[in-house]
């Protein structure tokens, strides 16, 4: 008899490889059913919950394609992706990038940083609390030291850069948006801030020095290094205004100097 | 920091119906504290941060709360997640259950989760499996778990064991619970032509903790567990019949695709509360009361045997 082992592996090559029919010698279907009716039962809640998770995640990217594209890129997704977590809310990472792989989806050339977006908005909802950042501790530094701090941002923060009107076609595409459906996809692009506050999750635009300031230090840099990237999209970049303003809304929440 | 009351205490109460707890109602629920003796939620739906445990925090305040996990794949060959074992206990130390539960079934392989609550090959070996997988939940959370029957669609041919002995013997080798779903039991029975009666007489009585209700849609061919609808009439049957061999069981009401109005779940576990109290429950098909008397020995048969 094939070992526990070896029957759970055929049975999940089984699901996601349909040219793959070694498990049904192993299985009985239901009474009145053939084991690959049986089978396909388990194919179909698979990819069903799989779908339903993307669905989720991605409410945007399916208004844009549409159920039918969404259903066929999802099951792609989930044949060449596994799932490495028990817990479903998390999976899905990567559709942003496959859909840029998707034939279909070229012709929407933005889809995918949409799908980066909706991914930053899922995952700021079920990131980690963090408290507030110790304001006593930060006045206590000497100014030598400021260059030097290394600040950590939200757990929930995620900042992101696209070459189109991404937080437009988000917007418009909310089920509670009225208002004029079209977005002008020559507007220009946006640099996003995304975080929890409270319960919901803020897109917040950037100018380009803030964005630069926040992705700098997102990205491990100090202080001063984080300032020059600032500075060099705009000379007359308020620093001192804009760090106030995400350690009070609780961007940055930590520091350390090193 | 907000002022937080003292929780109710976390038992869940032995006669009480319940509904799972689903984000559609969290307002409603704090807003109106229905008539609920408990409240049950999918464990790993917590395991983060952020507005559904806030909820959750919010709402076990007045609640006594089960966990009931999906994900943890209790049947794999290969080793339990340890992240996943920890997340759990995590959330056990913040909602402090009344009950913890998983399923009889396994979900991952190779390092691949499959996130659906697969059935496992009755052998020998898929019991000591299961088994030890159990224990070592049972170790690192420091408390008993229950673990409920699901429901299927296919048989393993190498199965050795008839379903409702595997599912006794997990309890008696490793001392956990029974999570018995009644629902899973009546789709397989259908499914497969076994006699849901039979099953349930092979079931140690002592050693179920909790009951489950969900609703089935009928495929082509089978039953389909879909938890999208109300319990169907025979399931509310072969319900009474397992509380009067039993005895009163917390039950909850099971929801998952098509979440309805917090009324509609309400309603069913109201239904379920008239069979727990044994009076006439308010539908026509409880008139006709099964005999009684047939399965009084539910917990002793498996006992003797």
């Amino acid at each position: 008899m094939p070992s526990l082992h070896e029957l759970q592996s055929t049975f999940a090559r089984g699901l996601f490889d349909p040219a793959d029919a070694s498990v049904l010698a192993h299985l009985r279907g239901a009474r009145g059913m053939d084991a690959a009716a049986g089978f396909a039962v388990y194919r179909n809640s698979t990819f069903s919950n799989y779908r339903t998770a993307l669905r989720e995640a991605y409410p945007v990217v399916l208004r844009l394609v549409g159920e039918t594209f969404f259903d066929q890129a999802a099951d792609g997704y989930v044949r060449a992706t596994p799932s490495v977590f028990g817990d479903i809310n998390i999976y899905g990472d990567a559709f942003g990038a496959f859909l840029s792989g998707c034939p279909g989806a070229r012709e929407l050339a933005y889809l995918p940083d949409v799908a980066r977006l909706e991914w930053a908005c899922h995952s700021a909802f079920g990131a980690a609390d963090a408290q507030p950042l110790d304001t006593a501790r930060l006045a206590e530094v000497p100014p030598e030291q400021l260059d030097e701090l290394r600040f950590t941002l939200h757990p929930s923060a995620s900042l992101l850069d696209s070459p189109w009107p991404v937080l437009s076609i988000w917007r418009v595409n909310q089920p509670d948006f009225a208002g004029e459906q079209s977005v002008d996809l020559a507007a220009g692009g946006d640099r996003l801030l995304v975080m929890r506050r409270g319960h919901d999750v803020d897109l917040e635009p950037l100018h380009a020095a803030e964005y630069a300031l926040l992705a700098a230090l997102a990205a491990g840099a100090p202080l001063g290094g984080a300032m020059e990237a600032a500075l060099a999209e705009d000379a007359a970049f308020g620093l001192g205004s804009s760090l106030q303003r995400h350690v009070a809304a609780g961007t940055l929440v930590d520091f350390a100097i090193q | 920091m907000n002022a937080r009351l003292d929780p109710v205490p976390a038992a869940i109460p032995p006669a009480r119906a319940g509904i799972g707890l689903r984000a559609p109602h969290y307002r409603e629920i704090l807003a109106t504290r229905p008539d609920s003796g408990w409240l049950e939620v999918h464990s790993e739906n917590y395991f983060r941060d952020g507005r559904p445990l806030w909820f959750l925090e919010r709402i076990r305040e007045h609640f006594p709360v089960s966990l009931h996990g999906v994900g943890l794949s209790l049947g794999s060959a290969g080793a339990l997640d340890a992240e996943h074992l920890r997340q759990l206990k995590n959330l056990i130390e913040r909602i402090d259950p009344g009950l913890v539960s998983e399923h009889l079934s396994w979900g991952a392989v190779d390092g691949r989760h499959l996130n659906d609550l697969l059935p496992l090959p009755y052998t020998a070996e898929a019991l000591g499996r299961v088994c030890a997988h159990i224990g070592e939940t049972q170790d690192f959370l420091g408390r008993r778990i229950l673990v409920e029957n699901i429901s299927s669609y296919v048989r393993w041919r190498h199965d050795t064991i008839p379903e409702q002995e595997f599912v006794a013997e997990v309890a008696l080798r490793t001392g956990c619970g029974l999570l018995l779903d009644v629902n899973n039991i009546y789709v397989s029975a259908v499914n497969h032509g076994f006699d849901p009666r039979a099953y349930l007489e092979a079931i140690p009585g002592d050693c179920v903790e909790e009951i489950h209700l969900a609703g089935f849609d009928e495929g082509a061919t089978c039953l389909i567990d879909t938890h999208g609808r109300r319990v169907s009439e025979p399931v509310w049957q072969l319900y009474r019949e397992t509380i009067e061999s039993l005895g009163p069981r917390p039950t909850l009401i099971e929801w998952d695709t098509d979440i309805p109005a917090l009324s509609v779940l309400l309603d069913e576990a109201a239904t379920a509360q008239c069979i727990l109290e044994n009076m006439n429950a308010p539908h026509a098909h409880f008139r006709s009361l099964p005999p009684k008397g047939v399965h009084a020995s539910l917990g002793a048969a498996h006992r003797e045997a």
